[in-house]
């Protein structure tokens, strides 16, 4: 059998400089990072909704929010974890996740029937700004992990793609959600979880060629 | 023998941080490791450059092993990926023969291999696919000898590759 000639050792180990490794926790804090400097985007933008802290907000706007954070440091997560190849990695819990926040939209077409969740998505003047808006916002994130993506080596590209963007858009939508003051089931399971839809889409085409190496 | 996950380990770990050293000795075992890995997948005239490929790839990505992880299972990560990257850009020429060109098999190495092998991969594919992959992809058939020699139709055995390596590329990290 032929051998890689030793000269190419001679001159991989010729150009080895030390290298800081990549930690998980690094990931972790640049996407904490972008959440809460999306945070701070919203309430220059448009306001947080301070209702929201004052015992007006209903329990849809909690379980929605909170299932939108979830989803998106789950999606966030696995991303960071692929940027560093391991044979093994898997991305059970942001898939589990993902499929948890399928019950809103669900919960709001038994709850409306396939009339009024119809009506619902024509009629809501609210539901198409919010949409842009989560889409929107969930940029900031989508940048930082498509950043430390290009930093590591990850090997399931159309899955990083596909996290990411999900990852976006749960976040994204989950910071604009604190805006937002329309707060009941048909507005929220709705308009809320179309930019992870979304997000998810283009992720999955976008971000592959950004990050392959 | 190869040397084991604790010394691999131990030489990244020391690499990460400038000795070149034992860079040179840890690069000397990858490859070692690496024409044993890809010893039934790859036809022998593009194993060296398929080698030669991974070792730049662990080179110019040796800041993304974490080292509270295992070696073995991050190399193997790489290995895979540049494999089904491999396999989707080059066409095997025919004079190429898969011959019986195997290293010897060293057990205690054995288990840690079988978990991350290529096989493992090829598991999760449909026979068909995999049949036609191999005719194709390693030994260098034609689409049309494949064909004859599957009875496949043509447009299934593209049909077939095509899905198969998307599979493939899915099953990177998932696999083991």
């Amino acid at each position: 059998m032929n051998r890689v000639p030793s000269s190419l050792i001679d001159e991989l180990a010729s150009d080895l400089a030390p290298v800081q490794p990549l930690r998980l926790w690094q990931g972790v804090a640049l996407v904490a990072f972008a959440a809460v400097a999306t945070v701070l985007l919203v309430e220059l933008l448009d306001g947080l909704w301070h209702g929201a802290f004052t015992g007006q907000a209903s329990p849809e706007f909690f379980i929605t929010n909170g299932m939108l954070a979830l989803l998106g440091a789950a999606a966030s997560f696995a991303v960071v974890k692929m940027a560093s190849p391991r044979v093994g990695n898997s991305h059970e819990g942001a898939r589990w996740s993902a499929l948890m926040l399928a019950i809103l939209p669900v919960t709001a077409l038994v709850m409306l029937g396939i009339s009024g969740f119809f009506g619902t998505v024509t009629s809501d003047m609210y539901g198409v700004d919010c949409f842009l808006a989560g889409s929107a916002f969930g940029l900031v994130t989508a940048g930082a992990l498509t950043l430390w993506l290009r930093r590591g080596a990850p090997v399931s590209l159309n899955a990083a793609g596909t996290y990411t963007g999900i990852a976006a858009g749960a976040i994204g939508s989950f910071t604009y959600g604190l805006a937002c003051p329309v707060d009941h089931i048909g507005h929220l399971g709705i308009w809320h979880v179309a930019p992870v839809v979304l997000s998810a889409i283009i992720g999955r085409f976008a971000i592959p060629p950004l990050v392959r190496w | 023998m190869i040397a084991d996950e604790a010394e691999m380990a131990s030489m990244m770990a020391a690499a990460q941080k400038g000795d070149a050293g034992m860079y040179r000795a840890l690069l000397a075992e990858v490859q070692l490791w690496l024409e044993r890995y890809y010893r039934k997948r790859v036809a022998p005239a593009q194993l060296d450059d398929l080698v030669q490929e991974v070792m730049l790839a662990v080179h110019h990505k040796r800041a993304t092993w974490d080292p509270s992880r295992a070696f073995y299972p991050w190399l193997a990560a790489i290995a895979r990926y540049r494999w089904v990257d491999h396999l989707r850009k080059v066409y095997r020429s025919a004079e190429d023969e898969l011959g019986d060109h195997d290293a010897p098999e060293d057990s205690e190495e054995e288990a840690v291999m079988a978990r991350m092998s290529l096989e493992r991969l090829f598991v999760h594919l449909p026979e068909k696919q995999v049949e036609v992959i191999e005719l194709v992809k390693i030994e260098g058939l034609s689409i049309a000898e494949a064909s004859a020699k599957t009875g496949q139709s043509e447009s299934l055995v593209k049909v077939n590759i095509h899905r198969g390596l998307k599979k493939l590329s899915a099953l990177v990290e998932k696999a083991e």
